[in-house]
């Protein structure tokens, strides 16, 4: 690295390279992207007067001006706002938890057998294959309307974010720390938390905070099928069309949310 | 007794990493087994403790077969070989202490060292081994905060927590500067002769060899080329086995005073 500047100081004599011109296959990719691009704004009836015309929809004039009376009545909007945060925390928390093992067991690198590999691997495929709103509309209607559902959807969720999320992590960690431990003649399973944990488990407290974060703003949509907390009670104000209402409520979330989103920030730098 | 009885290697791909190598070593021997990079000096040593499986041939370890053995037996035996790296590869973001412990995750059950609950015994045992490469001061520090030698010193620890009767070191120096070189060197030295630890290590640098080392084993290809004591070897010797002249590269130092910067 040192000596470069000296080796290019040499008159070598070579005569400097003409830039080369762009290459056909990127004006192709850029071509057909375009093409792609107009045709489905054809297809889905994309009109850019739209962004004129939306203003003048009398719906814009319900929002205002914000009912506060409503929104800071605390039985309206922080009551269900604090179980909407129960059901990010609980399935946060719970999700987290059991992601940590199958997450281990999901990585080329740490999984204790090709057959759990392949079975989990699968499974979590499939999990996340369905859309999380429609695993809060099924399992509210299995289970219950209410927190309770929404918790136990959110749980799946976050089980498949942070698996995903955090099992790639393991993937890319260092080999080595694992190589010496199974080298002293330790289990499997006692080697992987010896010589991997350690490294990994920073990432996994800053995707873990990642998925949080994720959770809050999942429990509002969650709340709008019946899940419960905030977003029931948005649901029902939209039933009477009280965008007054509505907007005071995403004054507030919009706050809360940025709120944690610092402190999940916070807890990232911190420990990567 | 360490028996290797036509031991070869073949990786995937076709690499024979190893030709029918054959030797016997003795409780309580100074081996140090040189090289070119590729000859297959790391794999020897990975065969030993069934890192890398041997194809064909056979491996015993005071008796107990190595070569095609697995779970429990092979744990058996890498619980009684320590092992050094290049790299040291050590936990980097945990204490001295919970790398030090690794060495005892064969004879603790895997519930205990999981939640971190290593019994008193074990942690003494960690604690002895530290003192003896030195840093026992730095126990409680992350291994990440060290400097080069310390980490090696670390790897030193972790191998004698597992009260080995084998010592494999690979490359132990090749990561460090020369001074600190000879010292890890030193403290290999002195930990054989004192604990009478089987010890085999990979070199490249003949000088380290020549100064360190009782019995010289030269691989070339895969191949045993040269198997003797070190004070029969002279520049010839180490010409044959690397098949090319000597070049300074292949010196630590010119001698023990003129010590290269960044060698």
């Amino acid at each position: 690295m040192a000596d470069a500047p000296s080796d290019a100081a040499e008159p070598s004599g070579a005569v400097r390279p003409r830039k080369p011109p762009l290459q056909l296959r990127t004006i192709l990719i850029a071509a057909g992207l375009a093409a792609a691009t107009v045709h489905a704004a054809r297809q889905s009836g994309w009109e850019w007067g739209s962004f004129v015309s939306v203003w003048s929809n009398p719906l814009w004039e319900r929002f205002w001006p914000i009912d506060w009376d409503f929104v800071l009545d605390r039985r309206n909007v922080l009551d269900p706002l604090v179980e909407t945060f129960q059901i990010a925390i609980v399935a946060t928390v719970i999700g987290c938890a059991l992601a940590l093992p199958v997450s281990f067991m999901m990585s080329q690198l740490t999984t204790p057998n090709r057959p759990t590999y392949i079975v989990v691997r699968s499974v979590m495929n499939v999990i996340r294959a369905i859309p999380d709103l429609l695993l809060a509309v099924i399992l509210v209607a299995a289970v219950s309307i209410g927190a309770f559902g929404g918790a136990i959807a959110l749980t799946v969720f976050s089980l498949a974010v942070l698996v995903k999320l955090f099992s790639e992590t393991i993937d890319s960690a260092d080999p080595r720390p694992l190589e010496a431990a199974l080298a002293t003649g330790g289990r499997h399973s006692a080697a992987v938390r010896a010589g991997v944990f350690p490294e990994v488990f920073p990432a996994y407290v800053a995707h873990s905070a990642y998925v949080f974060e994720l959770n809050v703003r999942a429990s509002v949509v969650i709340g709008l099928v019946g899940g419960g907390g905030i977003g029931r009670v948005i649901e029902a104000q939209r039933q009477f069309f009280r965008y007054d209402r509505i907007l005071g409520i995403l004054i507030v979330i919009f706050v809360i949310v940025a709120v944690i989103e610092q402190i999940s920030d916070y807890i990232r730098r911190r420990v990567l | 007794m360490i028996e290797f009885d036509s031991v070869s290697v073949t990786y995937r791909g076709g690499v024979h990493a190893l030709r029918d190598v054959s030797l016997t070593i003795d409780d309580g021997e100074f081996v140090v087994i040189v090289g070119l990079s590729g000859a297959g000096k790391s794999t020897l040593l990975r065969a030993l403790n069934g890192l890398v499986p041997a194809t064909s041939g056979s491996i015993r370890v005071d008796g107990t077969e190595v070569v095609g053995s697995k779970g429990a037996e092979l744990r058996n035996v890498r619980r009684k070989i320590g092992m050094i790296f290049q790299t040291f590869n050590l936990a980097t973001r945990t204490t001295v202490m919970n790398n030090v412990l690794m060495g005892r995750l064969a004879s603790v059950p895997t519930w205990r060292s999981t939640l971190g609950f290593w019994p008193a015994a074990d942690r003494e045992i960690a604690f002895e081994a530290l003192e003896r490469v030195g840093i026992v001061d730095k126990a409680y520090v992350r291994a990440s905060n060290l400097s080069g030698g310390q980490q090696q010193r670390v790897g030193i620890a972790r191998a004698l927590a597992q009260q080995p009767s084998v010592m494999l070191a690979d490359e132990p120096v090749a990561a460090l500067d020369p001074v600190t070189s000879h010292q890890v060197m030193e403290d290999l030295q002195r930990i054989n002769r004192e604990l009478g630890i089987t010890t085999l290590i990979n070199l490249h640098f003949l000088d380290l060899a020549r100064r360190y080392g009782r019995r010289l084993i030269g691989l070339r290809d895969g191949e045993l080329v040269f198997d003797g004591d070190i004070a029969d070897v002279d520049d010839e010797t180490f010409r044959e086995i690397y098949g090319r002249a000597i070049t300074p590269d292949d010196l630590l130092a010119m001698d023990g005073s003129d010590v290269r910067p960044g060698g």
